[in-house]
């Protein structure tokens, strides 16, 4: 006992007094978090307009108007800042930050009704992807089925008295038919952008730890102190224990300064402030099991290359892939099926989903078990491998 | 004290130790010579369990290597060539972690403590950082670290290399203090002059195997009558052995 003592004391003192390692493990992620949590606020804000669209309205008739009109009501479009004139204007408009430009032709109103009506022509902005135009093409077909309604209705009220009355009524209601719920909310919450972005940033600055952990361990292991450790009847359990403890409780740290970040700090950006969900004890399970993961990832980088030029780069890298691939710097929503499914490859992945169960679904701790012990699975078969090569590396002097 | 007996080890494709006998007594200070790759490091490798072997048989205290390894431990030290200490940590820091794994607590643990701070003549630098201090200061300080256990037997591998020569004067008068407390010392380096001064017996090792052991007075007496130094009665054995080889 007194000897695992004095490995945590020693790692704790080391790792206090390494500036670099301390702020790569807690003021970068925090600082990630403020960042993606204000980038992203918008994108979750559903009172924002981030659809910018112009009508070049050559027709200038009631309906034209109408449908200018309907148009500027719905919240999440914004009227284009410009009033384009020409062609060459428009097109360095949609070059930039217009999405659609609207054009009404003249006479569209005369042929509104008719069986060989005019066509609507909208210009569209190369970078707009398929479900923004689909959003943009549903909102304009509903307001032009309306037109046409509104006027068949009217021309049906000598004949049925009140039609017109009744019509109003039921397009209200169809607007206001239905209440929408987000999973694992309460009915008045809905889906903001700390809620995505701190569990994202937790398991990446967890994973951080690989970089000072194993430029400790491979530093120890080169000036020889291992070998006299070893040489002093340390056990290669104990050794690693000296590892894994304090390493946990760093995680552990970082886990709630982060959260604490999101809930006290965010919100004084002007961000929404992060929801805790119901499982404390679902928290603890996923970032034990994380912690373990990117134990076993340091020390078996440890035991495994020679400088800590190459544990850097290869920590970094690995990093940074089960990240890429595990939806921290992409979420795993936006990529096609066959990255979703590469996506369940990497530890990260399986970390960030079981946080997005508690933060975002609302889930308890037994939504989280099966992520928690794969994670906690990966992280102990890396150690026994990591604990086999230090075993045979250290017998045959290497 | 320590024997033993035809002691090989094989690595992949080189004999680092070919059934290699010894014998060193009590409080002796033993001294190992030999050129690079001559199986000295290996040796004392395995006389710490560091590294293990493939035949014959080492007994320490009269006790097996493979079975009482933890308690041979406990009774000696290992001093490696490279600093093997923490560079972040203060030297009382140090200390106190280098005992902690050992142990070491209580009355012990402040004795053994001031033991290895004064013969190392480290008292005014407890607090220093151990990066801070000079190359000699920390070459006492990887010394002081391996008299945390009071050892009865220290392993040396070359302990002065890359060093001033005021301190490799002030770690030999250390070294040559521990014969007066009866502690056996294992000693390798490759200045002779060094091996001269302070060790009673000596082997040459080449190529795994001892090529002359004695006392070091019989050694310089058979170099003398050759009207060779000890470096140049060195060269002259191992070349031999080499051509022999």
């Amino acid at each position: 006992m007194q000897m695992l003592r004095a490995m945590l004391k020693k790692e704790f003192i080391l790792i206090l007094r390494d500036k670099q390692a301390l702020a790569a493990l807690f003021i970068m992620p925090a600082i990630f978090i403020l960042i993606m949590s204000m980038a992203l606020k918008d994108t979750f804000n559903s009172e924002r307009s981030f659809v910018q669209y112009t009508v070049i309205d050559q027709d200038l008739s009631s309906i034209s108007k109408q449908i200018v009109s309907a148009l500027k009501k719905n919240r999440t479009l914004q009227l284009y800042k410009d009033t384009i004139t020409d062609n060459q204007q428009l097109q360095n408009a949609l070059n930039n930050d217009l999405h659609f430009a609207l054009t009404i032709p003249k006479g569209y109103a005369a042929k509104f009704s008719h069986e060989e009506s005019d066509i609507l022509h909208l210009d569209v902005a190369s970078d707009v992807k398929q479900d923004m135009l689909a959003l943009f093409k549903g909102e304009l077909a509903g307001i032009i089925t309306r037109i046409h309604v509104q006027l068949l209705v009217k021309e049906l009220e000598p004949m049925l008295p009140g039609l017109t009355e009744k019509a109003d009524i039921a397009m209200q209601n169809a607007t206001n038919s239905m209440e929408i719920h987000f999973n694992g909310l309460k009915p008045d919450q809905h889906p903001n952008s700390t809620q995505q972005s701190v569990p994202s940033w937790i398991v990446f600055a967890m994973f951080f730890i690989v970089i000072p952990m194993s430029t400790i361990f491979i530093n120890e292991r080169k000036q020889n102190t291992l070998l006299r450790m070893q040489a002093m009847n340390v056990s290669i359990p104990v050794l690693f224990a000296g590892k894994i403890v304090p390493y946990m409780l760093i995680n552990q740290f970082q886990v709630w300064l982060m959260i604490a970040v999101g809930v006290f700090i965010v919100p004084l950006f002007g961000a929404d402030a992060l929801t805790l969900g119901n499982s404390l004890l679902g928290i603890v399970m996923v970032s034990t099991g994380l912690s373990l993961a990117a134990i076993g990832t340091a020390i078996l980088i440890a035991v495994s290359v020679n400088s800590v030029e190459q544990a850097t780069t290869i920590g970094g890298l690995i990093n940074l892939l089960f990240g890429a691939i595990g939806g921290v710097m992409v979420p795993t929503f936006v990529m096609p099926q066959s990255m979703q499914n590469l996506s369940t490859i990497s530890p990260m992945s399986w970390g960030l989903e079981g946080f997005l169960d508690i933060f975002l679904r609302n889930l308890g701790a037994d939504a989280v078990i099966l992520e928690s012990l794969a994670l906690a699975g990966f992280g102990i078969v890396l150690l026994l491998t990591a604990w086999a090569i230090f075993a045979h590396r250290t017998k045959n002097g290497l | 004290m320590i024997k033993i007996n035809k002691l090989s080890k094989h690595y992949e494709t080189t004999t680092a130790l070919d059934n290699l006998s010894m014998n060193i007594g009590k409080g002796v200070i033993f001294g190992l010579l030999g050129p690079n790759g001559a199986g000295k490091t290996t040796l004392i490798s395995i006389l710490n369990g560091l590294c293990n072997f493939q035949s014959g048989t080492v007994e320490i205290f009269g006790l097996t290597l493979q079975n009482n390894l933890k308690e041979i431990r406990r009774r000696c030290t290992f001093i490696p060539q490279s600093l093997a200490l923490y560079e972040n940590l203060n030297v009382i820091e140090n200390l106190r972690f280098f005992a902690g794994i050992q142990s070491i607590s209580g009355t012990t643990l402040q004795r053994n403590i001031d033991y290895a701070i004064s013969v190392n003549r480290l008292d005014g630098l407890l607090e220093q950082k151990a990066a801070t201090l000079s190359g000699g200061q920390k070459r006492r300080l990887n010394i002081a670290i391996g008299l945390l256990n009071d050892p009865e037997i220290l392993y040396f591998d070359e302990p002065t290399i890359g060093i001033d020569p005021e301190s490799r004067i002030d770690i030999l008068e250390t070294i040559r203090s521990f014969k007066e407390d009866n502690k056996t010392v294992i000693y390798t380096s490759h200045y002779m002059e060094e091996i001269e001064n302070i060790c009673d017996e000596v082997a040459i090792i080449n190529h795994g195997n001892i090529i002359r052991q004695g006392q070091i007075e019989t050694i310089l007496q058979e170099s003398r009558d050759l009207s060779m130094s000890l470096e140049s009665f060195f060269i002259h054995l191992t070349s031999k052995d080499n051509a022999d080889a």
